[in-house]
C-alpha cells in the first residue's frame, strides 16, 4: 500500500529546509540544514537523508519549491509548483494559526512582515537595503563572542538589565557591543541588548507604516532564538506565537501548496537525482543591452532548465508563480 | 559626422534618435542602460544621488570614451534635483578629463542652445519633428497593445518578440508615410499572437518616476515580469501625453496638467516636483477605474516620489486599493524584486477571489 506524500523545499540564503507531509498535512519528515555554498548539493544531501528516514511505501505525489533559489531547485528536482517565500510562509502560518493577523518572518538575510486579515494576505514588506536585524548578523555576533547561536539565546534570558545597543547598522552595533564589553557590562546583558536592538530595528524599519495587530506569528530561522522571542514579547507587550514547525515554515508552506495543487502526475525526478552530477553553466545573452548572465542547469547532457535572465526568454522547464 | 549621446529612455529612444537627425548628427542611443554603463555611473556619482543620475552619468562617460562629442540632458523640469544634473554631469566629465559637451534641454529662449549650435534649416527641423512626433505615438500604441496581449498570451515570449520586431520596423522607417504605415499595421500584427480570449488578467497601474518606469534595465523588466505572471499593466508614463502636457496641447484632455491637478486636489495641492502630482492623480484614477492594484516605483532617495508616499498610503486606505512601493538603486537584487511582484500578484488574486465569493 503506498501513501501519497507531498514535498516542500525551501532554499534560502542560510539554510535548506525540507518538509514532507501526507495528504492530511501532517508532517512526516522535516530537515533544517545549513547551505554549504552549493544549494544543489545541500538539496541532494537533504533528500538522501529523507530517503533513508522515511518508509518506502511513501510515494511523492507533488513537489513545491520556495526561497531565493526556488527556480534553480525547482528545475533540479522537478517541482510542480514554484512559489515565492512570502506566499509560502503565509500559507503555512494560516494553516496552523488561521486566526493570525500578522506574520514576522526573520531568516538568514531577509526579514519580512506579512499582514493578514480574515485569513488572507493583504500587505507585506521586506527589508530592502539593510540586513541589520537578520539571522546572519546574530550568527556573526555569536561567533565573535565564541557562543553557539543556541547559547546566545539562552544567555540572553539571564539578563535582568539589558544594555542599550545601537541597532540601526550592523557594523555600528558591533562597535557599540565591543565598547560596552570594554566598559565591563556583563555578557548576558549585552546579548539581550543586541536582541532588543534587532527587534527595534525590525519594527521601525520593516514594519514602518504597517498596522501590527495580534495574534502575531513569529517564524523563520531566527524565531528559534529565545532572546529574540523575549525581546518581541517585551516590545509588543503581547505573546508572539511560535508555530510548531517554526524553523521550516517556508518548506511546510511549499508542501501545502503542492498538496493543494495536487498534480495528476508529479514532475518530481525521483531520488536518483541525489546521485547524479548536476552542474550549472552560464552564458551571456547578447540579444539586448541588458546582457544578462543566463544560467543553464545541466544533468550530464540534459538541460533541466535555465534561469537568471531578466526577461523570461530563456526560462524553461520551470514555471515561476503558478496558480495559487 | 559628429555624434550626439541621447540617454536611454526606453522605447522612446527610437523617436528621440529620429528627432536629432535634422541636426546632421549621428544619434548615439540605446533603449536601456547596460550593466557596464551602470557601473561607470555608480563609480563616478555621489553615493546618494538617484539612480537616474547614476545611469545617465554612466551613459555620458561611456559615450565620451567612445569618442562622442555631444550629449543632451533634460535640465529644467520640475523642482527636483534633476534641474542641476546637467551641470553636475558636465563637471564630472571634466574632472575625468573627458570632453563631451552636454546640452541642456530646458527652456532657454525660443531657440534652445542645441538648436542654436547646430542651426538646422526650418524645413529639416519641421520634417524631423514630425517624424519624432509620429514615432512617439507609434511607440505608445505598440506599448499599449503589448500590455494587453502579454497578459493573455498562450506562449510566454510571443508578445515581446513581436513587440521588438515592430519597434525595429519603426526604427527603420525614415519618412512620415513609412512611419504611419508601420503604425497602421501594428494592431493586425498583435492580433496574430495566440491568446486566451477568456482570460481576465489582473490589472495593475505602474506609476512613479519616469526614467525608472521607462528603462527596463533600471526597473528589472517590470512590465515583462508582470506580463508573464498574467498581469495586464498600464504604465502611466506615456511620452505622447507628456509632450502634450509640456507644450500645453489638449487643455481639455483627461491627461492635461489641469485635469490631473484637479483630480489630485483632495489629497495634494502642491506640484511637489518630478512626477509626484501625476503619481497621486493616477493612483486615484486607478482606484476609480477599478484596477486591482498599483505599483509605485522610484529611485532610492527620490525626493518628490518619497514625499508623496504617505499620501499614496492614505489613498490606498480610503479607496481600498493595494499599493506596492518599490525603490530601486544599483544594488537592488533581481530576485528580491521578482519575489515582491509575485507575492503582490498573489495578494491581488486572492482579493479578487474573496470579492467574487
Amino acid at each position: 500500500m503506498t501513501t501519497q506524500a507531498y514535498l516542500g523545499i525551501d532554499v534560502g540564503s542560510i539554510s535548506t529546509n525540507l518538509v514532507l507531509i501526507d495528504s492530511g498535512a501532517t508532517v512526516l519528515f522535516s530537515a533544517y540544514r545549513r547551505v554549504d555554498g552549493n544549494p544543489i548539493h545541500s538539496v541532494q544531501k537533504a533528500l538522501q537523508e529523507m530517503r533513508i528516514a522515511i518508509p518506502d511505501s511513501l510515494e511523492i505525489s507533488g513537489v513545491g519549491t520556495t526561497g531565493s533559489a526556488r527556480t534553480l531547485i525547482g528545475a533540479v528536482v522537478g517541482a510542480d509548483i514554484v512559489k515565492n517565500e512570502i506566499s509560502a510562509h503565509a500559507r503555512a502560518a494560516l494553516h496552523l494559526h488561521p486566526e493570525a493577523q500578522t506574520i514576522f518572518e526573520i531568516g538568514g538575510q531577509d526579514s519580512k512582515v506579512t499582514i493578514l486579515r480574515n485569513g488572507v494576505v493583504v500587505d507585506f514588506a521586506m527589508n530592502l537595503i539593510c540586513a541589520a536585524g537578520t539571522g546572519s548578523f546574530l550568527d556573526s555576533q555569536a561567533k565573535r563572542l565564541s557562543l553557539s547561536i543556541e547559547e546566545l539565546g539562552e544567555r540572553a534570558l539571564l539578563s535582568n538589565d539589558p544594555t542599550t545597543i545601537a541597532g540601526r547598522c550592523t557594523v555600528f552595533a558591533e562597535s557599540d557591543m565591543i565598547h560596552k564589553q570594554q566598559t565591563g557590562h556583563p555578557q548576558h546583558d549585552i546579548v539581550m541588548g543586541l536582541c532588543q536592538a534587532m527587534v527595534r530595528n525590525f519594527l521601525s524599519n520593516v514594519c514602518a507604516g504597517k498596522e501590527i495587530r495580534p495574534p502575531i506569528v513569529l517564524q523563520g530561522g531566527v524565531s528559534a532564538n529565545r532572546g529574540i522571542r523575549r525581546a518581541f514579547n517585551e516590545a509588543l507587550r503581547t505573546e508572539v506565537i511560535i508555530p510548531q514547525h517554526n524553523m521550516v515554515m517556508g518548506a511546510y508552506g511549499a508542501a501545502l501548496l503542492a498538496a493543494r495543487a495536487n498534480p495528476t502526475r508529479t514532475r518530481f525526478r525521483g531520488y536518483s537525482l541525489c546521485d547524479r552530477e548536476i552542474a550549472t553553466r552560464s552564458f551571456r545573452c547578447n540579444d539586448c543591452p541588458n546582457q544578462c548572465e543566463v544560467i543553464e542547469i545541466m544533468d550530464h547532457d540534459e538541460s533541466l532548465g535555465r534561469s537568471g535572465g531578466r526577461c523570461r526568454k530563456w526560462e524553461q522547464g520551470v514555471q515561476a508563480g503558478g496558480s495559487p | 559626422m559628429t555624434a550626439l549621446a541621447i540617454p536611454p529612455w526606453g522605447n522612446y529612444s527610437i523617436a528621440l534618435a529620429a528627432s536629432v537627425e535634422c541636426l546632421r548628427v549621428t544619434p548615439w542611443s540605446t533603449r536601456s542602460t547596460t550593466p557596464e554603463i551602470m557601473k561607470l555611473g555608480a563609480e563616478a556619482s555621489p553615493e546618494f544621488s538617484c539612480l537616474a543620475f547614476k545611469a545617465t552619468t554612466g551613459y555620458f562617460i561611456k559615450a565620451a570614451m567612445e569618442g562622442v562629442e555631444y550629449g543632451v540632458m533634460v535640465n529644467s523640469m520640475g523642482t527636483c534635483r534633476l534641474r542641476y544634473y546637467r551641470e553636475l554631469q558636465q563637471k564630472i566629465l571634466k574632472d575625468r578629463g573627458l570632453s563631451l559637451f552636454i546640452f541642456g534641454l530646458g527652456y532657454d529662449g525660443i531657440k534652445p542652445p542645441l538648436i542654436r549650435h547646430f542651426d538646422p534649416t526650418m524645413g529639416d527641423f519641421l520634417r524631423c519633428s514630425a517624424r519624432a512626433f509620429f514615432k512617439v505615438h507609434a511607440v505608445d500604441s505598440i506599448e499599449k497593445l503589448a500590455w494587453e496581449t502579454r497578459a493573455r498570451e498562450l506562449h510566454t515570449g510571443d508578445t515581446t518578440r513581436l513587440m521588438n520586431a515592430c519597434l525595429k520596423d519603426l526604427d527603420n522607417a525614415r519618412t512620415v508615410p513609412a512611419i504611419r504605415a508601420v503604425s497602421r499595421g501594428v494592431p493586425a500584427r498583435f492580433r496574430t499572437v495566440p491568446t486566451d480570449a477568456a482570460a481576465r488578467p489582473l490589472k495593475i497601474g505602474l506609476l512613479g518616476e519616469a526614467s525608472i518606469l521607462r528603462d527596463s534595465y533600471l526597473n528589472h523588466n517590470l512590465e515583462e515580469t508582470l506580463g508573464s505572471l498574467g498581469v495586464e499593466v498600464r504604465n502611466f508614463f506615456l511620452l505622447g501625453n507628456e509632450m502634450a502636457k509640456i507644450f500645453n496641447i489638449g487643455l481639455w484632455s483627461p491627461e492635461s496638467r489641469g485635469a490631473l491637478t484637479r483630480l489630485a486636489r483632495p489629497y495634494l495641492k502642491s506640484r511637489v516636483g518630478g512626477h509626484a502630482l501625476e503619481s497621486v492623480a493616477y493612483t486615484l484614477r486607478c482606484a476609480r477605474e477599478q484596477y486591482d492594484g498599483v505599483i509605485h516605483v522610484s529611485p532610492t532617495g527620490c525626493m518628490p516620489e518619497i514625499s508623496i508616499r504617505p499620501i499614496l498610503r492614505k489613498i490606498s486606505q480610503d479607496h481600498s486599493i493595494p499599493i506596492l512601493e518599490l525603490s530601486f538603486d544599483e544594488h537592488s537584487s533581481h530576485v528580491g524584486v521578482v519575489t515582491r511582484l509575485e507575492a503582490f500578484a498573489d495578494i491581488l488574486r486572492e482579493r479578487r477571489k474573496q470579492a467574487s465569493s
